[in-house]
């Protein structure tokens, strides 16, 4: 433990620590930052959220019904990402069992799978309409950059042979 | 015969899944392990809801204590506060979670840092604590900072495998430099504290809960009569030394403030030996009102301690 929150102000995603490493801060990978944690937290419940209205929500029904229906779809939600994360956790179990990924870790092997079934939901997103293709199209450009940060780091890693 | 065995065994094995079961811990660290960290605060705010349904018991508990702390207060918003502290709770116990399995970093500050320059530095002494905040974390902390031994006696929990799970969590987090011994009635316990503390370790005592057969004493609590266990005082009596106040509150994501009050010192006065018990447990009460009426979110006693004398009645 430190006696400083220095440690805290570093980021885990590639965009954000490209940003700090512009702005001459520390660009080391951690897990210790709030907003980054609410806010990655909250984008990627937002975006099964969002998916499951889509698909469940019917219109045209009264509002209380309608109400009802968002408030109960979110702890649906949450039922979906347990189990999602039960099924993945079996998915790494089985690939590590193959001897595949082995070096990975289990924690950065779920972020992975998460990754990319969430970016499916963003991308049925973009085929409704209206505000629901701005939120998927939303995620879809973060991947996007934070891919794109991603390879600037590991080139500068590369170029400047840099073990950070 | 067979059939009460049968029954017996089934019966603990769904007591795995009861509130303060041992299945919950379980996934709490499945999910530390298993888990990338930004996940945590939305499942986390979930938790919180599920228990704070659930747990019926504790949720009715702290807005009775809450009542008590916050006099005039509406009971309706009593049960928002109650929420919060279920929430911070939720995150006390994943974050000593994150450090016993990840090893992550955790922030703090000290406050009263001479006093707890004292504590590392006594030779032998009694931290008296509460159920507030991240004591399981500050034990392994103070453990590792300042290089000492720790026996930490807690309330014994009423699942078995439970209390096995927070022993071990605690003796790992602790990376062996805290013992964990639990508070029943037997007398053997304090004589194996007592020659703790002669041998110079530190002692570290909740004192804010008497459950069970344990000692107790009266206290005042926000003008209520409350039953401390007495434990912590008779030791400080017969062992001669003092007893540090210490609370690890929890003030933001992965930080902490320790804070340390002015050791209580119990002395002999030559008068009846309950006096000199009772100005020392008056002494703690106050200190332990000045930090329950700021921190009132982060009391983590799911039992109602603070009912008014007439409501006892």
């Amino acid at each position: 433990m430190k006696q400083s929150t220095k440690e805290l102000s570093r980021f885990y995603f590639s965009l954000p620590r490209i940003i700090a490493k512009i702005r001459g801060s520390d660009p080391r990978r951690a897990e210790t930052n709030a907003i980054e944690a609410w806010a990655a937290g909250l984008l990627f419940y937002l975006i099964s959220y969002v998916f499951f209205v889509a698909q469940f929500v019917p219109r045209g029904l009264r509002h209380w019904q309608t109400a009802l229906l968002l408030v109960a779809l979110g702890f649906f939600v949450w039922l979906f990402w347990l189990l999602l994360l039960y099924i993945n956790s079996l998915i790494i179990k089985l690939l590590h069992s193959c001897g595949l990924f082995r070096t990975l870790p289990s924690r950065r092997a779920q972020s992975i799978l998460l990754g990319i079934a969430t970016t499916a939901m963003a991308g049925a997103l973009l085929l409704r309409g209206s505000w629901m293709r701005g939120v998927g199209l939303f995620w879809l450009l973060a991947v996007g950059a934070n891919l794109a940060s991603a390879l600037v780091l590991a080139c500068g890693r590369n170029a400047g042979g840099d073990s950070k | 015969m067979r059939r009460v065995r049968v029954q017996r065994s089934s019966r603990n094995w769904l007591r795995r899944f009861a509130v303060r079961g041992v299945f919950w811990r379980e996934c709490l660290d499945w999910a530390i392990i298993n888990l990338p960290f930004y996940f945590y605060p939305v499942l986390v705010t979930f938790w919180t809801f599920f228990f704070f349904f659930f747990a019926a018991p504790a949720r009715r508990a702290i807005v009775a204590n809450l009542a008590v702390i916050l006099p005039g207060s509406s009971r309706a918003i009593n049960h928002l506060r109650a929420f919060r502290t279920l929430f911070n709770f939720a995150w006390t116990i994943s974050e000593a979670a994150i450090y016993k399995l990840n090893r992550e970093e955790f922030a703090y500050q000290i406050s009263g840092a001479p006093w707890l320059d004292q504590l590392a530095a006594a030779p032998g002494a009694i931290v008296l604590t509460a159920h507030m905040g991240n004591y399981d974390l500050g034990a392994a902390l103070f453990a590792r900072k300042f290089n000492r031994e720790i026996r930490m006696v807690r309330a014994p929990e009423p699942d078995r495998q439970t209390a096995e799970h927070l022993s071990s969590s605690l003796e790992q987090t602790g990376e062996g430099a805290v013992k964990v011994d639990y508070n029943t009635a037997g007398a053997l316990l304090s004589f194996d504290l007592l020659n703790a503390i002669r041998r110079g370790e530190i002692v570290s005592i909740q004192g804010d809960r008497a459950e069970g057969d344990v000692g107790q004493i009266d206290g005042r609590l926000f003008g209520t009569k409350v039953r401390l266990p007495n434990g912590p005082f008779v030791l400080a009596l017969a062992a001669g030394v003092p007893i540090y106040p210490l609370f690890i509150a929890r003030s933001g994501y992965r930080s902490y403030e320790i804070i340390v009050r002015e050791p209580i010192a119990v002395v002999r006065s030559g008068q009846a030996r309950e006096n000199d018990l009772a100005e020392a447990v008056a002494k703690w009460c106050t200190v332990l009102e000045e930090l329950l009426a700021n921190r009132w979110d982060q009391w983590f006693a799911f039992t109602p301690l603070l009912l008014s004398d007439e409501t006892k009645h």
